[in-house]
């Protein structure tokens, strides 16, 4: 009996580390298999009204390693050359008019819609997150991930791993209080750079905006490594002239 | 206030007039607009249901990819409507007979035009401005090239400069102590496009890991010359000017000064932190060497100082859960006129008024009108200034709607201007923005003595691209 105590503490000794483990470890090739470390590509962001109405941006991005990402609109006339640029938790945004970045929050949008600022410049979600629990289904895996710091965008993400691509499906974000803000989708996958297949489409939507939904549709990704120093305020301004 | 520098002269509509003109313009812009919305929703109602062309999106993407220019910029009409405080000292030293109307009618036409070409390591840009404006006095057209320059870029790291170009310089969102380059902003339109500076500027940018994660350093030569930046300070000089930028433990730094012999020495600081993802704090510091100051007493006797002037500005912008964001901000300008420097110029230009009544002697009034187109008459002359704005995004599940309300205020004499507003974006590229404008104040305040009571205005923008 003492034995077999003995050996019950010892699993559950080990089975919550290795857990955590296996969570870590599939939340990080999650991030490997939705986009590259280091890359630069082309999206098409849409929002869709209740009444069919639909609005379209086109962005060039620019990501390097785990917290720079750069973004610039190309359309519509409206928007072009406006710029984000996300260093870790500092956003900016650059509108030519205004003629210098000024800060921005995670909360807000950019574009209107149901994506904001977070979204649109997504880090991986390993560097945000911790996996708090994993529920192994027959063809997926459910993931709880709790935001690391109170500066993530969520602060709780509830994901669907599909086990055989280890890429997500769906991901529901929760506030703090619990609130469900909205629901991502992942869809058709597409050989990029490199021929891996990856998710081109991300369609969201949220109770807070009922009826309304947004799409980010993803092309063109190709590993591309550049300066850090476009990832800077002084080059902001600048990005289309290296794209 | 921008509609004090007019150069008005006394053939005026009479009010009502006035009036009916701009009410019937926006009655028939609103039918227009509206028409457009349902016609535009009618069309989308009968598309099937929304599906992402993904080959569609490619062919897009490689024939903007393949362009080496641009070329866009919008087209805008803004109607706008001026009641008019005909007992407002400015509006005595515009008007001194005293027959007008209380309201005037505006419209202008504008046409910005930018465009950029890129080749390698070098690129061009230019931005135009052109308003057409029609008012009491007849048609009126100004053209400005608010931007031209050349860029070449051997690096990242190494961007050289030369050309017309906006340098702002500093974090405030209505006013920036620190922007020694740039023209000073409209307080009331802080995000409007400005006029450039011709400056040759070389920026070195360094990125590191660690705490400080940016260094950026800028050097500007700037000439003033008859025909170059001509009102920047005293002529045939040349100046300089630099900016260091750190972004060191998550914190903008900016370290700015500005010397040479057509201004006095200038040193500025700035500073802007993200608090949490929905709470921002900025402020700005500034001191002007041997600033002069000139300025007269209430019988119209002239004064001068020389003194440092320091000006700070301190700031933060507030996000809701809601989406409801708010802006505050203290401005302190220390090259400001005190309350009874400002309370003197009234009293003088009162009394060089009355005077011309009783006696047709238009001197003292010439004068004051003069002195009106310096510090006296800038938008905001004073000391002290509160600048709140709260604006909500998209209300009542409306996308593209953004209803806003502004005040700036003049702790000093208690004087306010409040600005209501709503921008909506009903189509793709067309921007709409209705914008009020209620100046209070007593006799002898900032404010009251401004030349409107109150100002309306519509703008249509619809913007396109090459």
């Amino acid at each position: 009996m003492k034995i077999a105590l003995f050996a019950l503490s010892v699993m559950l000794l080990f089975a919550q580390p290795a857990l955590s483990l296996d969570g870590v470890a599939i939340l990080k090739q999650v991030d490997k298999n939705l986009q590259p470390e280091s890359f630069e590509s082309y999206r098409k962001l849409i929002n869709i009204e209740p009444n069919g109405a639909k609005r379209e941006f086109l962005l060039y991005t620019l990501k390097k390693g785990n917290d720079k990402i750069a973004s610039l609109f190309l359309s519509p006339a409206s928007e072009k050359g406006r710029a984000t640029l996300r260093l870790g938790d500092n956003m900016w945004l650059y509108i030519p008019n205004v003629g210098k970045p000024v800060r921005i929050t995670s909360l807000q949008s950019v574009v209107g819609g149901v994506f904001n600022n977070a979204d649109i410049m997504r880090l991986d979600y390993n560097m945000e997150y911790d996996v708090q629990n994993i529920v192994d289904e027959k063809n997926e895996y459910i993931l709880d991930l709790k935001a690391k710091t109170t500066t993530v965008a969520y602060d709780k993400l509830k994901m669907w791993v599909d086990k055989k691509t280890v890429v997500p499906t769906k991901i529901e974000c929760y506030a703090a209080t619990g609130l469900l803000i909205k629901t991502l989708y992942f869809k058709e996958r597409k050989p990029f750079d490199e021929g891996i297949l990856r998710p081109s489409i991300i369609e969201t939507d949220s109770p807070l905006y009922k009826g309304y939904q947004s799409i980010l549709a993803y092309a063109n990704v190709k590993k591309r490594i550049v300066p850090d120093e476009v990832f800077t305020l002084e080059f902001l301004a600048k990005i289309e002239t290296i794209r | 206030m921008r509609s004090l520098r007019w150069n008005f002269s006394l053939r005026l509509r009479r009010s009502d007039e006035s009036t009916v003109r701009f009410v019937r313009t926006l009655v028939v812009l609103s039918l227009l607009l509206c028409a457009s919305n349902l016609l535009s929703q009618e069309q989308t109602q009968d598309r099937p249901k929304f599906e992402v062309d993904l080959s569609e999106l490619q062919k897009e993407i490689d024939k903007v990819a393949a362009k080496p220019y641009s070329l866009g910029g919008f087209l805008e009409f803004q109607p706008t409507l001026l009641g008019i405080d005909r007992d407002s000292t400015f509006y005595r030293l515009k008007f001194p007979r005293r027959n007008q109307g209380s309201t005037f009618d505006q419209y202008n036409f504008r046409l910005r035009l930018e465009g950029a070409y890129k080749k390698d390591i070098f690129s061009v840009f230019f931005k135009t401005d052109t308003l057409v404006r029609n008012e009491f006095e007849g048609w009126d057209e100004d053209t400005k090239l608010f931007e031209a320059y050349a860029s070449v870029k051997p690096s990242p790291s190494f961007i050289l400069e030369a050309g017309k170009k906006v340098m702002k310089w500093g974090k405030g969102y209505a006013w920036n102590p620190v922007s020694f380059v740039a023209r000073p902003k409209n307080p009331e339109d802080p995000e409007e496009a400005l006029e450039g500076a011709t400056v040759a500027t070389a920026d070195y940018i360094r990125s590191f890991d660690g705490p400080l994660k940016t260094a950026t350093l800028t050097a500007a030569v700037v000439p003033v010359y008859p025909h170059v930046n001509a009102k920047s300070g005293e002529l045939y000089h040349t100046n300089f000017a630099s900016k260091l930028y750190l972004l060191a433990y998550d914190t903008d730094l900016d370290f700015m000064v500005f010397t040479g012999e057509s201004r006095t020495t200038r040193y500025g600081f700035d500073f802007s932190k993200n608090l949490t993802t929905n709470f921002e704090i900025h402020g700005e510091f500034s001191v002007v060497n041997n600033f002069k100051s000139k300025f007269i007493n209430e019988t119209g006797r002239n004064f001068s100082t020389e003194r440092e002037a320091i000006s700070y500005l301190l700031g933060l912008r507030y996000l809701t859960e809601k989406e409801t964001t708010y802006i505050l901000e203290y401005y302190r300008d220390g090259t400001g006129l005190s309350r009874k420097q400002m309370t003197d110029f009234f009293s003088f230009a009162d009394a060089s008024y009355r005077n011309f009544v009783a006696t047709g002697n238009k001197a003292g009034l010439v004068r004051a009108a003069k002195l009106a187109k310096g510090p006296y008459g800038n938008p905001n002359p004073m000391r002290d200034y509160l600048y709140f704005r709260v604006s909500q995004k998209e209300p009542f599940d409306v996308l593209y709607l953004t209803p806003a309300l502004t005040a700036i205020i003049n702790p000093n004499d208690g004087s306010f201007n409040v600005l209501p507003e709503i921008t909506y974006s009903p189509l793709t590229n067309l921007e709409l923005r209705l914008k009020g404008a209620i100046l209070v104040g007593r006799s002898h305040t900032d404010f009251g003595e401004k030349q409107n009571d109150y100002r309306l205005e519509l703008r249509l923008r619809y913007f396109f691209g090459l």
